[in-house]
């Protein structure tokens, strides 16, 4: 990756990424160590249902007893869990599909780009639905879903960084230089194309996460008693006049997550059209 | 013979008979002080979901807000379950209850201007005696042989066989005449002779019912229209309902009845209530192992379901009935409370491994809030016992679908005809004794047959041994595991609304409603 250190100080820089950066990194530590610090989302004290927050229960309580903190924590661990197994499978179909559409062109990248075409022409929501319909509610379902419908987008953004990449002079000369086309893609092309993943990352992580609680909204995401956002905000609505912290809280993390990670990766592109600007002039007064 | 309404001995017959004309008659007498007190207007109704069609036989809960409005019955119940003359003046069963004569008003007319008379009535018994049209009412005619029309006013039913009392009752109460001439087409134009009329319909979104002026109950209707809206989401209808755009709610969820009564609105809980049950299918395993059954009577934590669910309208029971059923016994809700300890007994007595009794999913409707909750607090009841079972979540018609066709382990479902004679119980699939979806034919607890036959075919003093022993066969085969009795057809309204009438199925009554001044 180019000057990932780099990136990272520029990224820290930014008062709205820094803070980003910061709530992500505690939510993930609250999501890895749940267990080791004693938050239990199943519990159910029944006698103590639908309870206002207070030192006890600093999330208060849904109708089942639970510990709503315990909950948000663990919900946590449902939406990153589900955005990175997403990304993955979407990273590890797409990255390849973009670079072999756009180093080799010809008939490939037809029948490739209208695949993508396909795909991107399904709305990701129904098709999240068509595919539970047929593998059943699981959160493997749910990434799956996500992760399909975010192939295009990898693919897309690594084709164009291919057909970019592909007239550079350091391209050439590696094929000049007899390098194969393998070690065209993977060795020169590929490194060269990590920015532009990275904030495809970013973003697939944002649109997962939402998908995610969507799905879980609409009564179809992860089954119960496992912890998810959108569940949350499905049954917490129906509270919204006795308990609205039910509702509210998980709407809150839901929504700092998504502006976290939107937020990276706004800076993220902005960094990097930075970057990439002063590049471009340093090419051209060296020519 | 017994005439009825009863009287105090069969030599009091004549009397007992003119008592009944004087019940009769008490559908004509003027309406109390309070109900001449309301006035008319346009009532604005919410309801949560469409018609079907405007057969009363399609007996569905979604037609509950029409049936009543546009039709009447024979005879009716008193909320505590006592039979009173309807559109039948009174009725007298044979001594050797083979047979039931039933004499009718003669001052009906169907809304067509059509009279009533006994030929409609023996019309409406073809219908529903035809399996192919009778749809729900069809089970409950299956007592009969055949009827003769006795004159103008006067029809003698008879019957297979010997029928207990409050099973012919049923079967009155559960007829409701239509017009001859509308019965091919009653399912698209209504054809009864009940207080409203059709005005209009807009698929989806609305019924509108206005006054029937040539109604038989003098006074009645008091509204001059009913206006039924159709919300998509009861949180809709609620806010409808606060900001005064409607004037009652039909059918709402018991939270936002709560809620709402908190606030200053009226609600209004019927008889006709139907009871959770903990479904088994017997056939699979773990769940045919008895003493495995047995132990889920004691892990149910009623009442933690009934306030987490149902926000504690209703009442526990472990037993399928609810008060004005005459098996009811509220006995049993103590002796099968909630209690780990005991069921840990009969699970050890069950000789089944922990793998074993945890080798199955509770199948859940995803869409339906109370039963995910109550769902997930058994889960959490069976788990404190060692038994770690998952959620089988599913939705709408894929949930039905496995629910009638008898496609899960065990799941929860209300059962409804629990305020009836005990038998009818039986109309639920998971209580059928014939054609049973769930458990197969021949039925694997024969028991429960018998029981049921002996509850059928008892009477005079034995009734209530019979009774007794449905009770102790059903906690004992365990099949279904009740739970808790909730409400259907919840009524929410404003305050200015009043002149309720409680039916015993919890329809919505329009005839007495009226506004406050």
């Amino acid at each position: 990756m180019r000057g990932g250190a780099r990136i990272l100080r520029e990224l820290v820089r930014r008062k709205g990424a820094l803070l980003s950066l910061a709530f992500l990194a505690v939510l993930v530590l609250l999501a890895v160590f749940a267990v080791a610090l004693g938050f239990d989302p199943v519990k159910q004290n029944i006698l103590h249902s639908l309870e206002a927050p207070s030192r006890a229960y600093w999330f208060g309580t849904d109708e089942l007893g639970r510990d709503i903190l315990s909950r948000v924590v663990y919900g946590a661990r449902t939406s990153l869990m589900t955005a990175g197994g997403a990304v993955v499978l979407a990273g590890v179909i797409g990255v390849p599909m973009g670079l072999v559409a756009g180093f080799f062109g010809g008939w490939r990248d037809a029948v490739l780009m209208r695949a993508v075409d396909v795909l991107l022409a399904l709305p990701a929501i129904l098709f999240a639905l068509a595919l539970i319909a047929v593998f059943g509610r699981s959160q493997g379902a749910a990434m799956l879903a996500v992760g399909i419908t975010g192939i295009p987008g990898f693919a897309r953004i690594v084709r164009a960084q291919v057909l970019s990449l592909r007239q550079r002079d350091f391209v050439v000369a590696v094929e000049a230089f007899g390098g194969s086309s393998g070690y065209s893609m993977f060795r020169t092309i590929l490194p060269n194309s990590w920015n532009q993943i990275l904030v495809q990352v970013v973003v697939l992580c944002s649109i997962a996460i939402l998908l995610e609680a969507a799905l879980a909204f609409l009564g179809v995401g992860v089954p119960p008693p496992t912890p998810s956002w959108g569940e949350m905000l499905r049954t917490g609505k129906s509270y919204l006049h006795e308990a609205p912290y039910y509702a509210i809280l998980p709407g809150l993390a839901l929504t700092l997550t998504i502006l976290s990670f939107d937020t990276i990766g706004r800076s993220l592109t902005a960094i990097l059209e930075n970057e990439d600007a002063a590049v471009t002039r340093a090419e051209g007064v060296a020519s | 013979m017994r005439a009825h309404p009863p009287g105090r001995s069969g030599a009091l017959k004549r009397i007992a008979l003119c008592g009944a004309l004087a019940l009769g008659l008490f559908a004509h007498e003027p309406l109390s002080a309070s109900a001449q007190d309301l006035k008319g207007g346009t009532l604005k109704v919410g309801i949560l979901g469409d018609m079907t069609n405007y057969d009363p036989q399609q007996f569905s809960t979604v037609n509950f807000f029409l049936i009543k409005n546009l039709y009447d019955s024979l005879i009716e119940y008193s909320e505590d379950g006592e039979a009173i003359p309807n559109l039948a003046t009174d009725w007298t069963i044979a001594d050797d209850n083979t047979s039931v004569a039933v004499n009718l008003r003669d001052d009906v007319t169907f809304q067509s201007g059509a009279p009533f008379n006994a030929e409609a009535v023996a019309a409406t018994l073809e219908k529903a005696s035809d399996p192919e049209r009778g749809k729900n009412v069809y089970a409950t005619t299956s007592i009969i042989k055949d009827w003769t029309v006795d004159g103008d006013t006067a029809i003698t039913i008879n019957f297979n066989g010997p029928v207990p009392d409050k099973q012919i009752t049923d079967l009155l109460q559960f007829l409701l005449p239509i017009d001859p001439a509308g019965i091919d087409t009653v399912e698209t134009v209504p054809a009864g002779t009940g207080p409203f009329k059709l005005k209009d319909r807009i698929v989806g979104q609305s019924v509108t019912m206005t006054k029937n002026e040539d109604y038989w109950r003098e006074g009645e209707p008091i509204l001059d229209e009913l206006e039924f809206t159709i919300f998509s989401d009861g949180s809709a209808a609620d806010a409808a309902l606060e900001s005064g755009a409607i004037d009652l709610v039909y059918n709402g969820s018991p939270r936002s009845a709560v809620r709402l009564r908190d606030a200053g609105f009226q609600v209004v809980q019927g008889p006709g209530k139907l009871v959770q049950v903990f479904r088994i299918n017997t056939t699979k395993a773990p769940f045919d192992n008895e003493k495995f059954r047995q132990a889920f009577n004691y892990l149910m934590n009623r009442p933690a379901i009934l306030r987490i669910g149902y926000a504690g309208l209703g009442e526990p029971t472990a037993l399928p009935w609810v008060p004005a059923s005459p098996a009811f016994n509220p006995a049993y809700n103590e002796e099968f409370a909630y209690n780990p300890e005991k069921a840990k007994a009969l699970l050890a007595e069950s000789g089944l491994s922990p793998e074993a009794m945890s080798d199955w999913k509770l199948l859940a409707q995803g869409n339906d809030e109370s039963l995910m909750l109550i769902s997930q607090i058994v889960q959490q009841s069976l788990a404190e016992v060692g038994i770690d079972i998952e959620l089988d979540v599913r939705q709408g018609a894929e949930f039905i679908d496995a629910l009638l066709s008898g496609d899960f382990v065990a799941v929860f479902g209300g059962v409804g005809n629990v305020q009836k004679f005990p038998s009818r119980v039986a109309t639920n699939s998971i209580y059928r004794v014939v054609n049973n979806p769930v458990l197969g034919d021949p039925h694997p607890h024969p028991a429960y047959v018998e029981a049921i036959e002996r509850v059928n075919s008892t009477f005079g003093e034995g009734v209530a041994d019979a009774y007794d022993n449905l009770n102790r066969v059903l906690v004992e085969s365990a099949f279904g595991i009740p739970t808790n009795s909730y409400e259907i057809g919840l009524v929410v309204a404003a305050p200015n609304v009043d002149g309720f009438t409680k039916d015993i199925d919890n329809l919505l009554i329009g005839r007495t409603l009226g506004f406050k001044d």
